[in-house]
């Protein structure tokens, strides 16, 4: 089609400029155009031959984002015939996207609903991972909030119910006027359902100002001192360095309600340790969740194959991404479900 | 005889064609109208349009904030950029040497080219903070920036080249007899253009700030990033909106697993369609008006 545009142009052009021999031009272009046309379909057939074949699509969760990419390589590497193309959107994306059937894999990063599973949702969980709180390394009151953590109670306070809504009411002081920038996502995601899981209520019940994805909201709470947000583990740790994302600090869930964090509630100082939180137990669940990957139906051919690699070999790329591995049992079980043998 | 048929025939193509393309709409209308049509079963049209809660799970669906964050939202970015606009197809068409014109034209249709994601992403990193920063202490409020101000800069910045390239063409096609005759008259410059030009122009310019407005009622992704997306009804410049399109984009996730979303996800659609079909309409008998008194 380029070629095409490109040639237009110089045909209109020449048959203004002289009258006499624009008649074997254009002829003459003609036949390059055709030439050129027939080339590209046979090239596209040959290409969609290919693709029909061996692609594999994927859309969906941003949590999911950054394994996948990950299992796409390492597979693409063993595997160099299977094309693998990802994009993200939110957990409901992947989920509308596996429902209608236009990618072969949804991500999705909450718990799958009854009404998915009526319209024929087929999943098998792969990761686990977490949601955390972050708030601005500039917070006017961050050394209270890693000290003491922040109670389940007081963040539905401030999601929910709305009724907290400056620093200062946050730690009991109210000399301290600054107001909670609370942020949310706007997509439909499972971050966001994940933690609103763990306050007991949903995405719709959370207050705030809605952004648009995971890493636009690890930006807006990076950019406001008085922003509070949460994300999933790989949004706010850098994979680098390990450490939190420059510009953010985590908040520490005071998990036994007893106003000070203890040593078993102080793990967020790098991804390892939270990491680790996680498969102990320590981090509760939710905010921590399993990850799943979605199909209508069942998964097939040359997907059942990859998800079959990701829930054997694939595990053992999750650590070094930022992500929980399953146990072998837990494992076991979804290799189960997939061939179909539940 | 092969020669009339011939003819016949590719009229009578053309006419299909025509036909086709243009029913689409009706298409459309009807489409959205049959799938949103579970919503009105136990709510009235009224409840729906003109109630503020909107908690899907619990059944409720008021699509007033999104109503009101949609025209707000263009309103502003057209009272933005309409006068800018103007003043710079203006400048470009009547007083701009042609090295400047020739320098400026092609920046203005690289702008129209830029995709809104690149225009959400710099609206997040530099109109957010801003108005965050600055201009929030100027003037006296506080904000996170994510407002129907910053949703508004972005719309506006992204309809310029739109309504600038083509108000430009509008008035340089207008005859330079006209302007002659107005100079003979020994009228100024800016005399000739805002009693001559502008006035012989000012169809074309309406039909410029109609395209231009379509664009920015359905542009989703770019005000979406910036805009807050909070389903309540602003009450200032600086609080956050949530406009029809990005209602849309943002729940289309959610239409499989809540019960009736999905209707109402089409009515929202079905809304947009209806609100801008109800601008071109007035806009298109604006310009009717002025056409007529020109005459």
């Amino acid at each position: 089609m380029i070629v095409v545009s490109f040639c237009l142009p110089n045909l209109f052009g020449l048959s203004r400029a002289s009258n006499k021999w624009v008649f074997n031009m254009n002829y003459k272009y003609i036949g390059i155009i055709s030439i050129l046309l027939i080339i590209s379909i046979f090239t596209y057939n040959t290409f969609t031959y290919v693709e029909s074949k061996n692609t594999i699509t994927i859309s969906g969760a941003w949590a999911l984002y950054p394994m996948m990419i990950k299992w796409s390589e390492e597979y693409q590497k063993i595997n160099p015939n299977v094309r693998i193309e990802i994009s993200a959107g939110g957990a409901g994306k992947g989920m509308v996207d596996a429902l209608a059937g236009l990618v072969d894999i949804g991500m999705v990063s909450r718990e799958i609903y009854p009404e998915e599973i009526n319209r024929g949702a087929f999943w098998v969980s792969v990761v686990k991972d977490a949601v955390i709180s972050t708030v601005n390394r500039d917070n006017p009151i961050l050394e209270d909030i890693l000290e003491k953590g922040i109670k389940r109670s007081i963040f539905i306070d401030i999601y929910v119910h709305g009724n907290i809504t400056t620093w200062g009411q946050v730690i009991g002081n109210p000399k301290i006027t600054d107001e909670i920038h609370l942020y949310t996502r706007s997509d439909s995601c499972g971050a966001a359902e994940t933690w609103a899981n763990y306050m007991g209520y949903r995405q719709e019940d959370l207050k705030g100002i809605a952004v648009y994805g995971d890493p636009g909201v690890a930006e807006a709470v990076k950019n406001d001192r008085l922003g509070i947000g949460f994300n999933n583990i790989n949004y706010a740790y850098d994979a680098k360095t390990n450490l939190p994302v420059e510009g953010l600090m985590i908040v520490p869930l005071d998990l036994n309600e007893d106003g000070e964090v203890n040593e078993n509630e102080d793990f967020y100082e790098n991804r390892n340790s939270i990491i680790n939180a996680i498969i102990i137990g320590a981090y509760p669940s939710p905010p921590a969740r399993e990850l799943n990957l979605v199909t209508k139906d069942s998964f097939t051919g040359a997907t059942k194959d990859f998800v079959r690699w990701i829930l054997t070999e694939g595990q053992n790329y999750a650590l070094e991404t930022g992500y929980v591995p399953l146990s072998s049992e837990r494992c076991a079980e979804w290799l189960k479900t997939l061939e179909g043998q539940k | 005889m092969n020669r009339k048929l011939k003819n016949t025939i590719a009229s009578k193509l053309m006419l299909l064609a025509t036909i086709s393309s243009t029913s689409l709409v009706f298409i459309m209308a009807f489409v959205l109208y049959r799938k949103s049509v579970k919503i009105f079963s136990n709510r009235s049209l009224i409840d729906l349009l003109l109630k503020s809660s909107w908690a899907p799970t619990k059944g409720d669906f008021g699509f007033y904030p999104f109503i009101t964050s949609t025209v707000l939202v263009t309103g502003l970015a057209m009272s933005l950029s309409i006068p800018l606009c103007l003043l710079t197809a203006i400048y470009l068409s009547e007083y701009a040497p042609s090295k400047v014109r020739g320098i400026i034209k092609p920046i203005l249709d690289l702008l129209s080219g830029i995709p809104s994601v690149v225009f959400g992403l710099w609206g997040v990193s530099f109109v957010v903070p801003i108005i965050r920063d600055y201009i929030s202490q100027f003037v006296g409020v506080t904000t996170t920036g994510y407002c129907l101000l910053s949703g508004g800069i972005v719309l506006a910045l992204m309809v310029f080249p739109i309504i600038i390239s083509v108000s430009d063409e509008v008035l340089r096609s207008v005859p330079f007899e006209v302007r002659e005759a107005s100079f003979s008259l020994g009228a100024t410059k800016w005399q000739t253009v805002k009693y001559a030009v502008i006035r012989r122009a000012l169809p074309g310019i309406i039909a410029a700030i109609i395209l231009g407005f379509s664009r920015a009622f359905g542009e989703t992704m770019a005000v979406l990033m910036v805009v807050g997306n909070v389903a309540k009804v602003p009450s200032s410049l600086f609080d956050p909106a949530y406009p029809l399109p990005s209602l849309i984009a943002n729940n289309y996730g959610e239409m499989m697993s809540i019960p009736l979303y999905d209707s109402a996800i089409m009515f929202a659609a079905l809304l947009l369609m209806l609100v801008i079909s109800f601008f071109s309409i007035i806009a298109r008998i604006i310009q009717l008006k002025i056409e007529r008194r020109s005459l």
